[in-house]
């Protein structure tokens, strides 16, 4: 084969991947601009509305409080696992302390134990506490599934910082925990915030927890998506509008760290 | 404060988390595998029925179709994705205005919510008006009014696409990250004893990359036999139970028939299975260096 | 002002011991190098000097008291590090105000005295900038005057000259002197260079396999190498090392005979320096063919197989043959004989 067309060729390869890549995500969007008359049928021309919106914000749907629920549920759950994430992966890639590997082996590992398994026990002690249908409830079990895996990857963004800034610094006079707090945070800052991201985003997209341990007050936008499945069928423009909602502020963080993003979660998942 | 005490101090808060939301729970349900607890009979655990629940697995129709569903999802899902990321990642390793923007993009659908994924998928097979179901129609007019989730192996085959769609770019990354670490010296090499592009490819790039693959199909495997989210929102499980995946089947044995106790003995041979590939997969990150140093 | 003890110090790393009983005192205001292939253990010495490593067994005293257990910021040292060490997030002036901040110096005096010693390494243009902004060599300013912007009573620097271009290294070399001079700071330095060991050092400190096998003044190291690894492994190019026997005075090796000092014995090593090797015209005593011939400048190294072994000699520039030609060779009038044990490797005093 001759170089112009292989270069040809890997170019349609391309244009092919992305087309796969966005149109579903590009139909979602223009469905939750389309009246439910065009949505039920694929032409591409229409007369946009912003009425969708207004529709699942308003009763019976009350997407807003769903936003709300989903915003304090993944927010709490980053500041929380963020800040004791971090200390752990700091201990975890400097000290060589006794049992660090099976300590570590141990935060590995409960990454991979099925969140099914863990929704069981909590949905009986929730009910026992009248905990269920709370905000309290979500960021607890959601704890469960971020935390190893944000420690995992913030120490792979630790172990990449050389440590002689860190020794020069306490060569300078300061002690380790002023180390921390003046050298390595700052260096490990962009992990550090593509680790909350990483996080915000895996408890925002949260379903089962939702699922099973939410009922009315305390549910989040996924789960608001099977709410639009009615008797008279599935609203698709609404679920469109609805889907639009979750997806644009978790497209725009990933975008926004693009960079770190991929390498993060590289590093987590390779190291 | 001395290090030595100091090291254990960080860990404190973040073992404590770990302890109480996952360790314990984990207790919890273990000790419940063996109990009779049936919540429509009884707000409160039976009698200890020993290995009753785990014997009952053994038997019951419902479990052994569930677990057949997700070897064929888990097996086709896991191969596909991975030699389609590992294409993908030959693909796009090399720079470009289009590479870029493809490389930009790919990162959307991991990010998107499987939910979602799975609402979007089951809108454009809709026989009806989905926009995908159409579009076969109209090249392929035999097509026209196929029932594509009613019929039990498309509707698998929709789902194992949504799964792929989904993962695939993750995993794209990290080959590429596996092909960065590759050095460029041993295709130049290779390349000035006169190979071509596809055996350097072949017989160069590959067999160095094959730490990368493997640990991105056992982390796939881990992660394909979670899956749960878009079977909700996909199939429902259906047609019938032909999409019942083994997380799924414990969802329904729980939270539709409350019975708690065979739903703890079916959530721990799932985590068993899991624990065994994870240890696998932790001993392959841990003992292949080259990954280490990547 | 300080001076650093080492008695009987001992480090082991799981059950590998990579320094056995190290004893060394640096003296108060000295500049030590410590010179030794890599893995030889100086580097773990300086960091246990500066309390990075923690030390097993032994006494590691810095004026008259033990500071084994003492963190770093308790020991009073500064630290030069081989990778500079350099805060990437703060400017040329907030990484030399640190030290001072946390000494607890008030703003405008740690102000007054950045800039005072940023003058003195002419870095004064650049304390806006952040290390990513710098070249190598200002980086390695910065290292410095970060290192003696407080005044400690020990420095320590870890190859700190070995990041950079060969020509930078020569000046900043020489920087390094002048400051000690100024200073008077005591020193330890670790270096696999011996050129740099050897122009910097008040004493040199020659160390391998985590032992410090000698430790004198440059010249004495030179002139008098304790044993067959310091004599192969200071000057450049080597020492010249024929195995032999000294019979009557004279040593004799398979077309080698030179008169020594020394008693009869057997297994010898004999040591001459290439530059106490000249031509011989006709038949001298040392010939063979021409392995190379590398013009250096001022001169030519002229490498010959003698046998099975080879020699090298410090030639005249204008020295002209070819590869493979014959070429005799003989020791210099007066030239430095230096003689080892073959079997311990120590130097036989003549």
């Amino acid at each position: 084969m001759s170089k112009t067309v292989l270069w040809w060729l890997e170019r349609l390869l391309l244009l092919v991947v992305s087309t796969i890549v966005l149109f579903p995500i590009a139909w979602m969007f223009l469905t939750a601009f389309k009246t439910p008359i065009d949505a039920y049928s694929v032409s591409l021309v229409f007369t946009p509305t912003l009425q969708n919106f207004v529709t699942v914000f308003s009763d019976p749907w009350n997407l807003g409080s769903m936003v709300m629920n989903s915003v304090i549920v993944a927010g709490v759950t980053v500041l929380i696992s963020v800040p004791c994430a971090s200390l752990a992966a700091y201990a975890f890639s400097r000290f060589k302390m006794r049992g660090r590997k099976f300590l570590f082996f141990l935060v590995l590992s409960t990454q991979f134990i099925p969140a099914i398994v863990i929704v069981l026990p909590f949905f009986l002690m929730f009910r026992q506490l009248g905990l269920l249908d709370t905000r309290i409830a979500l960021i607890i079990v959601n704890l469960a599934i971020v935390t190893p895996f944000v420690i995992w990857m913030i120490k792979g963004f630790i172990d990449a910082i050389p440590r002689d800034s860190e020794e020069a610094a306490m060569i300078d006079g300061a002690s380790r925990l002023r180390v921390i707090k003046d050298i390595v945070m700052p260096m490990a800052a962009p992990g550090i915030l593509t680790s909350s991201i990483f996080c915000f985003i895996l408890t925002w997209n949260e379903f089962l927890f939702s699922l099973i341990l939410t009922r009315r007050d305390a549910v989040t936008l996924p789960i608001g998506l099977v709410n639009f499945r009615t008797e008279r069928g599935d609203l698709w423009e609404l679920m469109s509008a609805a889907g639009v909602m979750i997806t644009v502020p978790i497209f725009i963080m990933a975008l926004l760290i693009q960079k770190h993003f991929t390498r993060g979660m590289t590093a987590g998942a390779v190291k | 404060m001395r290090d030595r005490t100091l090291q254990y101090v960080l860990l404190i808060p973040a073992f404590l988390i770990v302890l109480a939301t996952t360790l314990y729970p984990l207790g919890f349900s273990l000790a419940t595998a063996f109990l009779d607890w049936d919540l429509r009979k009884s707000p409160r655990p039976g009698e200890f029925v020993g290995l009753d629940n785990f014997g009952h697995a053994v038997t019951e129709s419902g479990f052994q179709n569930s677990l057949w569903v997700t070897t064929i999802f888990v097996v086709i899902s896991v191969v596909l994705t991975v030699v389609l990321a590992m294409a993908l990642a030959l693909l796009l390793r090399r720079t470009g205005g289009l590479h870029t923007f493809t490389r930009i993009i790919l990162i959307l659908p991991f990010a998107m919510s499987p939910a979602l994924i799975g609402v979007s998928y089951r809108f454009m097979f809709n026989p009806e008006f989905g926009v995908l179901a159409k579009g076969a129609a109209a090249i392929f007019p035999a097509l026209e009014g196929t029932p594509w989730l009613a019929n039990p192996d498309l509707a698998m085959g929709i789902l194992i696409a949504t799964d792929v769609w989904h993962w695939t770019p993750y995993m794209t990354f990290m080959c590429l990250g596996g092909l960065a670490s590759v050095p460029r010296e041993t295709e130049e090499a290779a390349r000035m004893d006169g190979a071509s592009t596809l055996r350097i490819i072949w017989e160069i790039v590959l067999p160095q990359m094959k730490g990368v693959i493997a640990v991105a199909a056992v982390l796939k495997t881990i992660f394909a036999l979670k899956m749960f989210d878009q079977v909700v929102t996909l199939t429902g499980g259906g047609p019938g139970s032909s999409t019942e995946t083994l997380a799924f089947f414990i969802h329904k044995v729980g939270f539709k028939w409350f019975d708690m106790g065979y739903a703890s003995a079916l959530a721990w041979i799932l985590t068993i299975i899991m624990m065994a590939i994870s240890i696998w997969y932790v001993r392959l990150i841990i003992t292949d260096k080259k990954m280490a140093t990547a | 002002m300080a001076e650093v003890r080492l008695v009987d110090v001992q480090k082991y790393y799981g059950p590998f011991l990579a320094i056995p009983d190290q004893n060394l005192t640096v003296h108060d205001g000295e500049f030590l190098v410590l010179l030794g292939p890599s893995g030889c253990g100086k580097t773990t010495t300086m960091r246990m000097i500066a309390g990075l490593e923690e030390i097993t067994k032994g006494d590691l005293l810095i004026g008259d008291e033990r500071v084994n257990d003492k963190p770093p910021k308790d020991r009073d040292i500064a630290m030069v590090f081989q990778n500079y060490g350099l805060y990437p997030h703060m400017t040329v002036e907030q990484n030399m105000a640190y030290p001072l901040k946390l000494r607890g110096m008030d703003k405008a005096a740690q102000k007054a005295r950045v800039q005072e010693i940023a003058d003195k390494v002419e870095l004064g243009a650049l304390l806006k900038r952040r290390p990513s902004e710098l070249s190598g060599g200002q980086r390695q300013r910065v290292a410095l005057a970060r290192a003696i912007v407080r005044t400690p009573s020990i420095f320590l620097m870890d190859e700190p000259l070995s990041n950079l271009d060969a020509k930078l290294r020569v000046t900043m070399r020489a920087e390094l002197k002048h400051l000690h001079h100024e200073l008077g700071i005591t020193t330890v330095y670790v270096t696999h260079d011996q050129m740099e060991a050897m122009t910097l050092a008040s004493r040199i400190a020659v160390m391998n396999e985590g032992r410090i096998v000698q430790l004198d003044t440059p010249q004495k190291i030179y002139s008098e190498p304790a044993d067959l690894f310091v004599a192969g492994f200071i000057g450049s190019p080597s020492m010249n090392l024929i195995e032999g026997a000294v019979t009557n005075g004279v040593f004799e090796a398979p077309g080698v005979n030179l008169s020594v000092s020394v008693g009869d014995r057997d297994g010898v090593v004999l040591g001459i320096r290439p530059e106490d090797i000249e031509l011989a015209d006709g038949n001298g005593a040392i010939s063979g063919p021409i392995y190379a011939m590398e013009l250096t400048g001022d001169a030519t190294l002229i490498t010959i197989r003698h046998g099975t072994t080879i020699v090298c000699a410090r030639g005249p520039a204008t020295y002209n043959s070819q590869i493979n030609a014959t070429c005799h060779l003989k020791a210099r009038e007066g030239a430095k004989l230096h003689i080892f044990d073959k079997t311990s490797g120590q130097r036989i005093e003549q």
